[in-house]
């Protein structure tokens, strides 16, 4: 739902203010110059919140306040009063008339921003939300951990990815880095003395600019009652010390919403390629799973005829990788989908030694699989063994 | 003489400066340096086309407060304040100047007695107004206090006149 915010306000420039602090919210702003106005607009759109100031000409303030309390299609509506008119007397009657808050003139946008969405779930607009971020874009993830060793554990093992990593080891510095820094992903610690992590959480939560944001905790993997307080509390997803970096890395993707396909999958002229890493671990071989027949089915849409399977920098095959190769070899059949596969010399020996595998055939280089593919026109290359 | 009983000078020149400065930090993210305070029987000598803001207060202590914005002065304000460019405010007009110049005089003076009722003088506000030209002087009548206040603020001179007496 888009939210409605009325500003009442006989000054332009007050009215231009507030709709420039809420462009980036997913907020229409409508405008009155008057309390006259300003019940027209909030009986005809009923807005989600009104910002109302007092010294206006026509009808003031103080006036439409109580004209729409009184009104019982319009006395639910949250008002914020956003004046000039300041002094405890002032703010104590009008508080009485009932309105949500109460801001004096002048004010911070990021102030004014803070109090509406205390009132309304504000969410702020995606730049592009219909284009998922990719595994190879930037993001900042920060870690708030008091143990250098860990932190470093955490940055060393996610440097091959193009995700900038910051430390913190305590929750005032996080509270700051996140007011000036936008922050894609959080790591708390939930071992900080005094059960920090659970505050911290708290004001993140609280807070507009991290309102949506990932918060992921840490705790060791036998600490079960920490666990359990990470999920009540509403931690997006634990991750268990000692670290597993290639399952962080998987959960941040997961958590972030990136899309990670284009680790695994990627397209040339007219051929589509699944590489797999050098270790196919089991969070590798479910991403994979998870892409492959979107990515074959949009191969045919493009018309692409042809698939190579890329074993170049895998060391070994177990059992998984092996599943997720004759799913992906069974794939290509249904939809006549010619495939090859590319790997070195001592994997195609030791796929010999199995009976789902033994009749793989291995091209050395990327050439020589495309090669075979455009010489068999019409035929499948490479056998499932079965 | 104090301009009021109850408020020293010092206490109304703190009064002023923490107004004036309240509203350059918050809206425009600038400091208001106090450059002189002065008890003024006389007209104020423009030397430059202005805009000026005036709010009035009215309640224990009544007076107006006018705000002096050289021209170029005053466009840097809105612009600032609305996060415009310089076309955009050409295209924008003059009433958009008007209206900024209007509520920052709006916003002080609000501030400025949001401090007096805090001190036991509440006060209500009326609406703004604006005033432009190069050629004119505001006199107070013989019954009202008159300081006048300068504030440098970046490479601008702001000047603040408050008029003011006991109310009704």
């Amino acid at each position: 739902m888009r939210y409605k915010l009325l500003t009442v306000d006989d000054s332009k420039t007050v009215r231009i203010i507030v709709k420039k602090a809420f462009k980036l919210y997913d907020c229409e702003i409508l405008e009155a110059g008057n309390g006259v106005e300003g019940l027209a607009v909030a009986a005809k759109e009923k807005p989600s919140l009104i910002l109302l100031d007092i010294t206006m000409p026509v009808m003031d303030g103080v006036e439409m306040l109580t004209k729409l309390k009184s009104d019982p299609e319009l006395k639910g509506i949250p008002v914020i009063m956003l004046t000039a008119e300041g002094g405890r007397d002032n703010v104590l009657k009008i508080a009485k008339i009932g309105v949500r808050d109460y801001m004096v003139k002048p004010f911070k946008e990021d102030v004014l921003i803070q109090k509406v969405g205390r009132i309304i779930d504000l969410k702020p607009i995606s730049e592009s939300p219909t284009k998922a971020k990719s595994i190879f874009d930037a993001a900042n993830i920060l870690v708030v951990e008091d143990k250098p060793a860990i932190f470093r554990q955490i940055q060393t093992g996610l440097e091959h990815t193009p995700w900038k990593v910051h430390g913190v080891a305590t929750t005032g510095e996080a509270i700051d880095s996140c007011d000036q820094t936008p922050v894609d992903l959080i790591i708390i610690s939930l071992s900080l003395p005094e059960q920090a992590a659970f505050t911290l959480f708290r004001v993140l939560r609280s807070n507009l600019k991290t309102k949506y944001t990932p918060i992921f905790g840490l705790v060791v993997k036998t600490d079960t009652a920490m666990q359990s307080q990470g999920q009540q509390m509403g931690f997006t997803a634990l991750v268990t010390k000692p670290l597993d970096v290639p399952e962080l890395e998987s959960k941040i993707a997961r958590a972030m919403n990136l899309d990670t396909s284009e680790r695994y999958f990627r397209t040339t002229e007219n051929t589509l390629i699944m590489q797999l890493p050098k270790n196919c671990t089991s969070h590798v071989i479910n991403e994979a799973q998870t892409h492959l027949k979107g990515k074959i089915a949009n191969a045919i849409d493009a018309g692409i005829g042809q698939m190579i399977f890329d074993l170049n920098e895998v060391t070994r095959l177990d059992m998984a990788a092996i599943k997720l190769l004759i799913s992906a070899m069974q794939a290509c059949r249904e939809v006549t989908l010619r495939f090859a596969i590319l790997g070195s010399e001592s994997l195609a020996e030791e796929c010999q030694g199995y009976e789902d595998t033994h009749g793989w055939q291995f091209h050395e280089t990327m050439e020589a699989a495309e090669q075979a593919l455009s010489g068999a026109p019409g035929e499948l290359v490479g056998s499932a063994g079965s | 003489m104090p301009i009021a009983e109850n408020l020293p000078d010092l206490l109304l020149e703190e009064t002023v400066n923490r107004a004036v400065s309240d509203v350059f930090s918050t809206m425009l993210s600038t400091d208001a340096v106090p450059v002189s305070s002065i008890d003024l029987g006389k007209a104020l000598i423009l030397d430059a086309p202005h805009v000026v803001g005036t709010v009035g207060f009215i309640g224990e202590m009544k007076g107006l407060i006018y705000l002096y914005f050289r021209e170029d002065f005053a466009e840097k304000c809105a612009r600032d304040m609305l996060s415009m460019t310089t076309q955009e405010l050409i295209e924008a007009g003059e009433d958009v100047i008007n209206d900024a110049v209007g509520e920052i005089t709006n916003m002080t003076v609000g501030t400025f007695k949001n401090q007096l009722a805090d001190r036991g003088s509440p006060c209500r506000l009326t609406i703004p107004s604006i005033m432009r030209g190069s050629h004119f002087h505001v006199e107070p009548i013989r019954e009202a206090s008159r300081r006048v206040f300068r504030y440098k603020i970046q490479d601008h001179l702001l000047t603040v006149d408050l008029m003011m007496q006991p109310g009704e």
